[in-house]
């Protein structure tokens, strides 16, 4: 394919492409295991941010698949790097799991609003709080905006739809630091040392893993685990490079298509 | 005719329609408190020869109880000059044969006893306050999901009013909330919605260049108002705020400092 060198790095998403809540996808250890045979970088991306970088890892650990605590990156990590940047002192709307990645950063007197997935800090008093700061002029930054994911008994809100909320009700923009946006690719890709071209993302989300990924110049497969649903794929433009049904079938397909041999 | 701005135009006013919340009185605890003034401002229109009708969309309460309310703060009003979102929407749900999974607050579910409510096709939200829990939101939710042809109704898309102890959220936030979610748009039942005015014109048997608005919102009360044909005024009382003199899209045919002196100065034209 003209203008694309080979593949030197896959970025794989986490909950809903390599498992389902505690459930691996059935093959994906051993597909990855067969990735890592081929001379690719490999690096983990989720906007997940219910849990800390040291959670992500016990449970992929626990479901047999084989991954360091530095090859995952996540949208805490990219919010943290923003605070830091313009350092501000956030009310953190994140699961407790999730704290452990802002250890470190000062939140008294808070003049920011984080919001991450925290279903326990969507109540009518802390949206609240967290309007009447932003009204006061507080920068909003959202994790990401994830409209739902899917959980054990069906599909729940993300916190897409509460950002949004706040954006309508104080009339401002968040600051968005999770997929889709180009920033969390590039960044993820940095220390790498290959540029988006040389790079294929795997996701279960259309919009945000393969179109995000795609917008930032590398190759998206989507697979048909997680929350994607029927027709997704047409969702986006341009489309997929490919929609498969799982993680073991793209790798195979990277195997055999993309990587030199 | 020419066309008369403020104040002029008062003169050959036929009708005025008066918002409630932030307007006539701040809600709150104990039932909130009058705007000062506003209940003698009331009573001079009623004495006038105009037409008056009041246009809310409080949903926190069926009409009776917060007329209930007003009248106890000494407010001249009746249950009949009171248009609010609720009976509205009963209405609309009514002629298109759909039964509502509510998602509003306790004190609204009587003006719903009478409908349908099993094996819900849609969904509708008011300003739900406290029920507004992540756990509501994600049921409301899950039924459009599961629907083929999903429809949100909101009573009214306001973005957040004035409490006694500060500013909170509307129903306007969730209503986006849920659209981002499901990927679709609500239909808004209320101000701004221009059936929800006409129905009130309609009432009052006026057409729209005879009749003003007052109200605290601007884009919902006077930019509604102002997009039926109706002059809007908007009063720096409730959840008014200074950057509304300074709004992209809606300018009010006249900001007030509180009802008492929109009231005199329409009354003193017409003298």
């Amino acid at each position: 394919m003209a203008g694309r060198r080979a593949l030197k790095a896959v970025l794989i998403d986490l909950s809903g492409t390599l498992h389902v809540e505690d459930t691996a996808v059935p093959g994906a250890q051993d597909a990855l295991n067969r990735l890592r045979q081929a001379s690719v970088a490999v690096k983990f991306v989720t906007n997940t941010t219910k849990e800390s970088k040291r959670n992500l890892l016990e449970r992929l650990h626990r479901l047999n698949f084989d991954l360091q605590e530095k090859e995952i990156f996540t949208s805490l990590s990219a919010a943290r790097s923003l605070l830091e940047q313009e350092q501000l002192r956030p009310l953190l709307l994140v699961e407790d799991g999730a704290l452990e990645d802002f250890t470190g950063v000062e939140t008294s007197e808070p003049n920011a609003v984080v919001v991450g997935l925290a279903p326990d800090h969507f109540n009518y008093q802390t949206l609240n709080t967290a309007f009447r700061m932003i009204l006061d002029g507080a920068p909003l930054i959202a994790i990401h905006k994830a409209r739902y994911y899917r959980c054990k008994d069906g599909l729940a809100l993300g916190p897409g739809p509460f950002v949004t909320g706040l954006e309508y009700a104080a009339d401002c923009q968040a600051t968005v630091v999770g997929k889709p946006e180009k920033a969390f690719f590039t960044q993820a890709l940095s220390d790498l040392g290959c540029s988006p071209n040389e790079a294929v993302m795997i996701g279960d989300d259309a919009r945000d893993d393969v179109g995000g990924a795609q917008n930032a110049g590398m190759l998206g497969i989507l697979v048909r685990t997680g929350k994607y649903r029927g027709g997704d794929e047409r969702k986006i433009n341009p489309p997929p490079h490919l929609t498969c049904d799982s993680f073991p079938e793209a790798v195979d397909h990277i195997l055999k298509n993309l990587v030199s041999k | 005719m020419a066309d008369r701005g403020w104040p002029g135009c008062a003169a050959s006013l036929k009708g005025v329609i008066l918002d409630m919340c932030g307007v006539l009185y701040d809600s709150g605890e104990g039932g909130g408190v009058a705007i000062p003034g506003s209940i003698e401002a009331v009573n001079k229109l009623k004495a006038s020869d105009l037409q008056l009708r009041f246009c809310t969309n409080e949903t926190q309460a069926s009409r009776e109880k917060f007329v209930a309310k007003l009248q106890k703060l000494g407010f001249d009003i009746l249950v009949s000059e009171v248009f609010s979102p609720a009976p509205a929407a009963v209405a609309v749900l009514r002629e298109r044969g759909l039964r509502p999974h509510l998602l509003v607050y306790d004190g609204l579910l009587p003006e719903f006893d009478s409908v349908d409510k099993t094996n819900p096709n849609c969904v509708v939200i008011g300003d739900a306050a406290e029920q507004f829990t992540y756990q509501n939101l994600n049921n409301a939710f899950r039924v459009l999901t599961g629907l083929e042809k999903p429809v949100l109704f909101s009573l009214g898309q306001g973005k957040y009013y004035k409490e006694t102890d500060g500013l909170k959220l509307d129903v306007g936030p969730y209503m986006k909330a849920l659209e981002y979610a499901c990927d679709l748009k609500a239909e808004v039942v209320g101000k701004p919605s221009p059936t929800f005015f006409q129905s009130v014109l309609n009432d009052m048997g006026l057409q729209p260049h005879e009749a003003l608005m007052i109200g605290d919102d601007l884009v919902n009360d006077v930019g509604g108002a102002q997009h039926c044909g109706m002059k809007g005024i908007q009063v720096r009382t409730g959840k008014y705020r200074p950057s509304d003199e300074r709004h992209s899209t809606v300018t009010a045919d006249s900001t007030v400092d509180n009802l008492a002196q929109a009231v005199d100065t329409i009354l003193n034209q017409r003298l």
